[in-house]
This record gives C-alpha cells, sequence and structure tokens, in this order.
C-alpha cells in the first residue's frame, strides 16, 4: 500500500519529503492533545513542517509521517498513528479533494463514485436541524452538535460511495480560508472525505492570512493546557505563504477500510492497547 | 476513592457517580475531525443493576469505586437477613434481603457465593451458575416420559421457592437448576 502511495505521487512530480518528530511548539487544532516531549511537542500531524517546507521551496510534497495524539484510544483511534499529507500549489479545496479520493481508491482498492455533501445539507439529510441544537445534559451547544454528528450524521456518510463532506461551518474552520458556499453563507474551505461511515481525511484550501491563523491558534491556547505556540511556524507564516490546498489522510485507517477490518489496532504491529502512562 | 483520567479506563473498571458504584461493560472513543473528544461508555449499576449510556469528556477525570469480590460461605438466615462467612477471614457479615433478592431462592446451607463489597458493605450476591436442589414436593410422576417439555411446579427443600419441573420428576428427586434463568437443567444419578 506504501508503494502504491510512493508511485501515486511519483507519476504526479510531487516530493517525498521527511518531517521532524520533535517539534518547537505545539500543533493546536481543537480536540486534539499533543504529547509533550521534555521542552518539545510531538506532533499531532506533520502539518507545520510540511507548509514551512512548501513556503521555503515552493514544491508540490507529500510525506507519509508519525503522528501523536495523547489520550485517544478507540476503534478508530491510537495515540500514535501514520499520517499520510499532502500539499498542492495553485491548487483549491475541491480538487484537492478529488485527488484525494484518487489516493484513498489507490490504498483501499474500493472503487466507488464521489458524492459532495455540504455540511448542512448533510444535517438535513439526517432530519436533523444544526441551528435548532441546543446545550443539554451538561454539554454545550457545541459539544452536543459534535455529538450528534458522531451519532446520526457519520455513520450514514460514504455508503457505497466516497463522501467528500465540504462547506464546514466558520467554527470549524480549524486552518481553512473562509469562503462563501452557493446559498451565500460563510463558510469555511475544508472538506473530510468518508467511507462506510469511517472519517478518512482532512483537507483544506489553506489559510493564508498570518494573523487569522495566529489568532485562531491563540484562542485553541486555553483548550490546551501546557502548550505553547509553534513559533517558527507562525514566523513563516507572517512572511507570507502561498495559496494552496493541502489534505492528510490516517494511513492506518485506510489500510483498516482497504483489509475489511473493524479496528485500526488490528492494522499495527504494534498497537497501545493499555492505558496511557 | 481515586480520580484517574478517563483515557484510562477500559471495560471491567468500577466507578462512581450519582452516588452509585458502576462497572464499565464498553467504552469507546469518539470524536469528529477537528471537534470535540469523548468517551462512550455503558455502565452497570452494581446496586441496582440498571444498564445505562454515558458519555464522558475527553480529559475529565472520573472516580473509581472501592469495590471488591469476596468468595463467602452461607450459614443461616435471622431476622436481620442472610449470614455469610469470608472464606478467607472467617469473619461473618449479614447480607441484608434486598441484596439478597430473588438469590434467595437457591440459597442452601454450606453454599459458596461471591459477596460483591463496596466500601466494605454487600451490594449483591452471586450464586453459582447452577445448583442441585432437592424437590420437597410435586404432583405424582408420570412414568416413563423422559422427553416431554411439558412442565408442572415443584417446590424445594430449604428455600421453599416453586420452579417449573418436567412431568417426570418426583418427591424426593435431586435437581439441577440454572441460577440465572431459574430453569430445569436436569435430575442428578440417584
Amino acid at each position: 500500500m506504501v508503494d502504491r502511495v510512493r508511485r501515486f505521487f511519483a507519476e504526479r512530480g510531487v516530493l517525498e519529503v521527511d518531517t521532524p518528530v520533535l517539534q518547537d511548539g505545539a500543533n493546536l487544532d481543537h480536540g486534539v492533545q499533543p504529547f509533550r516531549c521534555g521542552d518539545r511537542f510531538l506532533p499531532t500531524s506533520p502539518e507545520h513542517a510540511l507548509k514551512r517546507l512548501v513556503a521555503a521551496y515552493r514544491q508540490d510534497i507529500w510525506t507519509l509521517a508519525p503522528a501523536f495524539r495523547s489520550g485517544e484510544r478507540g476503534r478508530r483511534h491510537q495515540p500514535e498513528f501514520r499520517m499520510l499529507e499532502w500539499y498542492r500549489l495553485g491548487w483549491d479545496d475541491q480538487r484537492i479533494a478529488e485527488e484525494t479520493v484518487e489516493v484513498l481508491r489507490t490504498i483501499t482498492g474500493l472503487s466507488g463514485q464521489v458524492e459532495r455533501l455540504s455540511w448542512h445539507r448533510a444535517w438535513e439529510r439526517a432530519g436533523l436541524d444544526p441551528d435548532a441544537v441546543q446545550a443539554q445534559d451538561g454539554f454545550s451547544r457545541e459539544e452536543r452538535l459534535d455529538l450528534l454528528l458522531t451519532e446520526r450524521i457519520e455513520p450514514a456518510l460514504g455508503r457505497d460511495v466516497w463522501t467528500v463532506l465540504c462547506d464546514y461551518p466558520t467554527s470549524g474552520a480549524a486552518q481553512a480560508r473562509l469562503g462563501r458556499d452557493a446559498q451565500g453563507r460563510l463558510v469555511a474551505a475544508r472538506f473530510e472525505v468518508y467511507r462506510d461511515g469511517i472519517e478518512l481525511a482532512n483537507g483544506y484550501h489553506e489559510c493564508v492570512d498570518a494573523a487569522e491563523l495566529l489568532a485562531r491558534h491563540q484562542a485553541e491556547l486555553a483548550g490546551h493546557p501546557g502548550c505553547t505556540l509553534d513559533r517558527p511556524f507562525h514566523a513563516m507564516m507572517a512572511e507570507g505563504f502561498p495559496d494552496c490546498a493541502g489534505v492528510a489522510v490516517g494511513f492506518d485507517r485506510a489500510v483498516m477500510l482497504g483489509l475489511g477490518l473493524g479496528d485500526v489496532a488490528a492494522t499495527m504491529a504494534f498497537p497501545h492497547s493499555g492505558a496511557e502512562s | 476513592m481515586t480520580s484517574i483520567p478517563i483515557s484510562d479506563i477500559s471495560k471491567g473498571y468500577k466507578l462512581i457517580f450519582d452516588n452509585y458504584p458502576w462497572i464499565v461493560i464498553e467504552v469507546n472513543f469518539v470524536k469528529p475531525g477537528k471537534g470535540n473528544a469523548f468517551y462512550k461508555t455503558r455502565v452497570k449499576n452494581l446496586v441496582t443493576g440498571n444498564v445505562l449510556e454515558k458519555t464522558i469528556r475527553g480529559g475529565e477525570k472520573v472516580d473509581t469505586a472501592d469495590v471488591s469480590d469476596a468468595d463467602m460461605t452461607y450459614l443461616y438466615s435471622d431476622a436481620n437477613g442472610y449470614v455469610f462467612m469470608n472464606q478467607t477471614d472467617y469473619e461473618q457479615m449479614t447480607v441484608p434481603l434486598k441484596v439478597v433478592g430473588d438469590s434467595k431462592d437457591f440459597l442452601i446451607e454450606n453454599m459458596e457465593c461471591q459477596v460483591t463489597l463496596w466500601n466494605g458493605e454487600p451490594i449483591q450476591i452471586q450464586l453459582p451458575n447452577t445448583v442441585t436442589m432437592e424437590i420437597e414436593y410435586t404432583e405424582p410422576a408420570v412414568k416413563g416420559d423422559t422427553q416431554s417439555r411439558v412442565m408442572k411446579p415443584a417446590k424445594l427443600k430449604g428455600t421453599g421457592a416453586t420452579v417449573p419441573v418436567p412431568i417426570f420428576c418426583a418427591i424426593g428427586d435431586k435437581i439441577m437448576i440454572n441460577t440465572e434463568t431459574r430453569e430445569f437443567k436436569g435430575r442428578t444419578d440417584k
């Protein structure tokens, strides 16, 4: 499967690169806790290092790199896993989403059409109105939306098709730029790819606004105790980051899907089954 | 009582919330991309037996319950309840009727049971899966029909409980009963 990925990118002129395992500051993605390692952090994805390479060399690049996320352990999560991540200069989220499905077909051997589905339409299809969701049972509105998404919406996505869930609300922008959807709503240029109810990839038309991204990361610091900003990353953004699209595929999940396994740990020689220390 | 991160729990852990001890039957981690992390658990109340689904935020801590199982021998019942002897330290303990519940129907002297203790107090007893008891009274047996699925009531010696038995059973027969389902499992050789 790794060989097939390597050939796929070689044929398209995308350069394979390596990224470091220790980084100066933390990735500050919502709900994702990094491991601290001395005065450094383990990457929760190779995103920051890859973006610094994109900015420095103005070249399409890809990597298959280890990623670490504290406290994540379940049928589809492991605290250590591999992320397949790549960047395409001058592309937007829609174009890289199509390539993402091609990569996923290559890894898994599964065929199937592509279905683009907006975040709002996915809720409608499940008979739910996201605007009507209220805080309940001690969970905030935002948390209730996440729970409903995992319980009622995600399981129905990607049934015999590759579902590209797109046009996310701005609150879930992460590192995507903002834009308008067909209805004129302000949305994030972000997508996820689902197959058989499993989330496999997350991509963006990348936010290039350094001040905007710094503000988003600063807002996340409160939810990441002990974490510090990745200063070299933000310094790069301030100097100028090119227009590009990027996507990250949970490689082990794609392997799980391709092999028809029910648990991501079954794809690993050394899964973390017990409690984390 | 100790607090541990929710990410450390797995099936079989015993937790305290809502003033009850609960055992974790199932736990799964869910998290939509770039969303909040949750642990979805199914837990069983060790006192009432209620099962419910409980969702806990990733990163939260939970309180573990001081719950243990002790091997005990049933001795006798009195006005206060059912008296057991701990096989480890030979201490006697009275388990109230509300904890023994329907298990009383199959509780005969010198039976070895497992008693679940929470903070040292009994909250549940677990009988052996199968017990052998003697029929004290039942209607006369129908001879020859040993394949019959036709049942009749039989009163058990020692507890006075009534269970359904096949019509070929007679007074004085020793029969095996599944304590969970209360079903007749067979006769022992006389």
